[in-house]
């Protein structure tokens, strides 16, 4: 069986983000999302707000947008159509990577065929990864320019792990981390990267031995930081925490579609190989350190601090952004790299201040508004 | 030889004994109810009904009157906890909300004093009968969504809903026996002053007390142990404070639950979770009111007592059901909030009590039909309540409710 990639309009994107669904009286995670879809099915919304593994998150999908601003416009609108049918519940929604202090043992899995078959397939796993992710979908022409993205796209994997990260506490504890919901997406088996295939023929035939093992039934089951998404026709980023605001989810888009502009635009030839020996080095520091991290360029031999890799990258993606129109939201990036100010900083000193997660989830619900 | 060191006979029993005997046999008598599927309490309210002949033989009965502060502490902790439940907020949001409350109150108070009329009893006594029946037994709900682990839309509803009949039934019943009062020729001036008193000044000690909690809060370290412990200490005080100032205990410990709830500018307070340890407060409660229901009040009330108890039923599901789907709830879940509202409990009893403290002619044949619909909805009040939040879809998947706590379960692999 060979997979059909469909072609989509290059540099479109879409973003999916993962929410969490709260109770009023103590801000834990609540399971409030099959009555909060069913209120929203009543309302007209841009793109889609479906169910997610467990009745505790709910997933936006937005439509697909060519430009940032319309993108940003759009999101506002369906979360101000979420946080209206959520107040008429008397719960609330917000963003961030994971519930501070939530007992994954009381979640509950969605009541759907899907769901309840992940959830008898990997146990206590399926219930842990009630985390919540940013998918950036960018649209690409074929097969072949979704395998090349994939690859190129990884060495910058960690720049958006420490501009999203929004996960600094796991139960009840800091974890150090600037994000911990990546830990409960490595647990999976089929987590980790793309194999080193250099076009979509040689993908196909990789996908149909996994297939022919049984060890996977479709795209699905791979849960790789990055992946070709062939039924829409995208290059799917999988590994942002869910910012806390819609900006901040808007600005991490665009920055990943002018990243492919420039990729496209200025192909590369190196191997992937040596980037892929360093990866999970690199992203190991971005998880923990965040703009601190330091990173490894294994072509230039070179290492250095995260944020000046960040912003050295900003600075020379200056025309694309300019031939996107992207500028401005680079330039908010920019802005938050260089005072290495992040969500999981803006949640650490709520917490300093209030000595209470539940009051910094109660802000975090508050910011989302925003 | 001298034996004096022996006890001497016939032995004296203590408060500790009585209170670890009822704790452990109320324990016992749950778990055996739980293991026939039923809530737990009505193993506890059983264990109260088996055990008041036996205390009585044993000398132990006087001990269950003296035993009412922990029926107060118990009662303070549940309605504390309440209040931080009750969010005025969202019924700002969602009118439907206090007007199902509102619907189902009335509705509730109508049918029963109907019903009493019916059975010639005098409109005053009726009435205030009729305003007690309107209260649902914060205690019975609060464990039993616990022990379910159920959450959701009807689950929070119908804790918002206990607290907003609980505060009318303990208002009405007041204004109710100042009314009385004028009845037996007292001035009106006490008749207004009376329940003005009651509903202010419970207000300001809620508000008084909480504040109090927020400034001690400030200064102590922000662990859970902490507050907890100061949380329990402030609920007690009040408890006594109210009593003393012959104020409303249920509206003052509703206030001070209310006026904890953090916002953006107060976050003092965590809100730390008093069930485990006032669990053991409720198993006493629960006992300790099946063992003051006297049986033989089932066949004293009789028919009257059953049609009262049909009222009440009749009162609160068609209250429900006329508002709730408004709100969005589906059918299921109408029904389902409405069958969370039945238990009747010790907040009745103790309503009930303070009513016959205080007016003699409230009458002994009214009491016992009072009484015997009580008895009636202890048993069948946790069960329609529980039924109802399971048939809501609130109530964890069955698997996944472990002993104890709930909090522990064993799951089966791949089930």
């Amino acid at each position: 069986m060979s997979l059909d990639f469909k072609s989509s309009q290059p540099l479109t994107m879409g973003i999916e983000l993962e929410l969490m669904v709260l109770n009023r009286h103590d801000y834990d995670l609540a399971r409030g999302a099959p009555d909060l879809l069913a209120r929203l099915e009543k309302v007209q919304i841009e793109g889609e707000v479906k169910p997610e593994i467990t009745e505790s998150m709910i997933e936006v999908n937005s439509p697909v947008n060519r430009r940032y601003d319309e993108l940003l416009g759009q999101l506002e609108r369906v979360r101000d159509a979420i946080t209206a049918a959520a107040d008429r519940l008397n719960v609330a929604v917000a963003g961030g990577g994971s519930h501070p202090y939530h007992k994954w043992s009381e979640r509950r899995i969605f009541p759907t065929e899907r769901f309840q078959r992940v959830s008898g397939l990997y146990g206590y796993l399926a219930k842990q990864f009630t985390v919540f992710g940013q998918h950036i979908h960018i649209g690409v022409e074929s097969g072949d320019d979704a395998v090349y993205l994939t690859h190129r796209l990884a060495p910058f994997i960690p720049h958006f792990i420490a501009l999203s990260a929004s996960s600094p506490f796991s139960q009840g504890e800091d974890t150090w981390f600037e994000t911990s919901r990546l830990h409960a997406v490595s647990a999976f088996p089929l987590a980790g990267q793309m194999p080193a295939v250099r076009t979509w023929q040689e993908f196909n035939a990789y996908f149909d031995e996994m297939l022919g093992y049984g060890i996977v039934a479709s795209m699905k089951d791979f849960y790789w930081d990055i992946r070709p998404k062939p039924e829409y026709g995208t290059v799917e980023i999988r590994i942002c925490d869910t910012p806390l605001t819609v900006r901040l989810a808007a600005q991490l888009a665009a920055y990943a579609q002018t990243l492919a502009a420039d990729l496209l635009a200025h192909r590369r030839d190196e191997g992937v190989e040596a980037a892929y020996r360093v990866y999970g080095y690199n992203r190991f520091q971005a998880c923990r350190f965040g703009f601190e991290g330091e990173v490894v360029d294994p072509i230039r031999h070179t290492r250095t601090r995260l944020r000046d890799d960040l912003l050295a990258t900003l600075e020379r993606l200056a025309p694309s952004a300019a031939a996107m129109d992207t500028a401005a939201p680079l330039a908010a990036l920019a802005a938050m790299a260089a005072k290495a100010e992040n969500d999981s900083r803006w949640l650490r000193e709520r917490y300093q201040e209030t000595g209470s997660l539940p009051d910094v989830v109660r802000m975090q619900a508050d910011r989302w508004r925003e | 030889m001298n034996l004096g060191f022996l006890p001497a006979l016939p032995f004296e029993m203590s408060f500790a004994l009585m209170f670890g005997v009822l704790l452990v046999a109320g324990m016992v008598g749950g778990e055996m109810a739980r293991a026939a599927k039923l809530p737990r309490i009505i193993g506890y309210v059983g264990v109260g009904f088996a055990m008041a002949p036996l205390a009585r033989l044993v000398g132990l009965d006087l001990l269950f009157d003296e035993a009412r502060i922990f029926v107060d502490l118990a009662l303070g902790l549940v309605l504390f906890d309440l209040g931080r439940r009750m969010d005025l907020q969202w019924m700002k949001r969602d009118w439907t909300l206090a007007a199902a409350g509102l619907a189902e109150s009335l509705l509730t108070f109508a049918a029963v004093f109907a019903t009493l009329l019916i059975f010639d009893f005098p409109p005053v006594q009726s009435g205030i009968a009729a305003s007690i029946s309107m209260a649902t037994s914060p205690a019975v709900v609060m464990l039993i969504v616990q022990d379910t682990r159920a959450e959701g839309q009807v689950t929070e509803r119908a804790l918002n809903l206990v607290a907003l009949n609980s505060l009318l039934a303990s208002i009405i019943t007041t204004i109710l026996l100042a009314a009385a009062h004028l009845d037996a020729r007292v001035d009106v001036e006490t008749a207004l002053l009376h329940p003005a008193y009651l509903f202010l000044g419970s207000l300001g000690l809620g508000g008084l007390v909480a504040a109090l909690a927020r400034l001690v809060a400030r200064s102590v370290e922000k662990t859970r142990e902490l507050h907890f412990t100061l949380i329990a200490g402030i609920v007690i005080a009040t408890v006594g404070v109210a009593a003393m100032l012959k104020l409303s205990v249920i509206l003052s410990l509703l206030a001070f639950g209310l006026f904890t709830r953090n916002d953006a500018r107060n976050y003092d307070l965590l809100n730390v979770n008093l069930a485990p340890a006032s669990r053991l407060l409720y198993i006493v409660l629960f006992v300790i009111t099946g063992a003051s229901l006297p049986l033989s009040a089932l066949a004293a009330g009789g028919a009257a007592g059953l049609a009262v108890t049909a009222a009440r039923t009749l009162g609160k599901l068609v209250g429900v059901l006329a508002v709730a789907p408004i709100g969005g709830l589906r059918s299921r879940q109408s029904v389902g909030l409405g069958l969370a509202l039945m238990p009747m409990s010790t907040l009745a009893l103790m309503l009930h009590n303070d009513v016959v403290r205080t007016y003699p002619a409230f009458g002994t044949h009214l009491t016992a039909v009072f009484l015997c619909a009580l008895i009636v909805m202890e048993v069948a009040g946790p069960i329609m309540a529980q039924w109802g939040l399971k048939l809501a879809g609130d109530t964890a998947p069955a698997e996944e409710v472990g002993v104890a706590t709930g909090r522990h379960a064993a799951r089966v692999p791949g089930a």
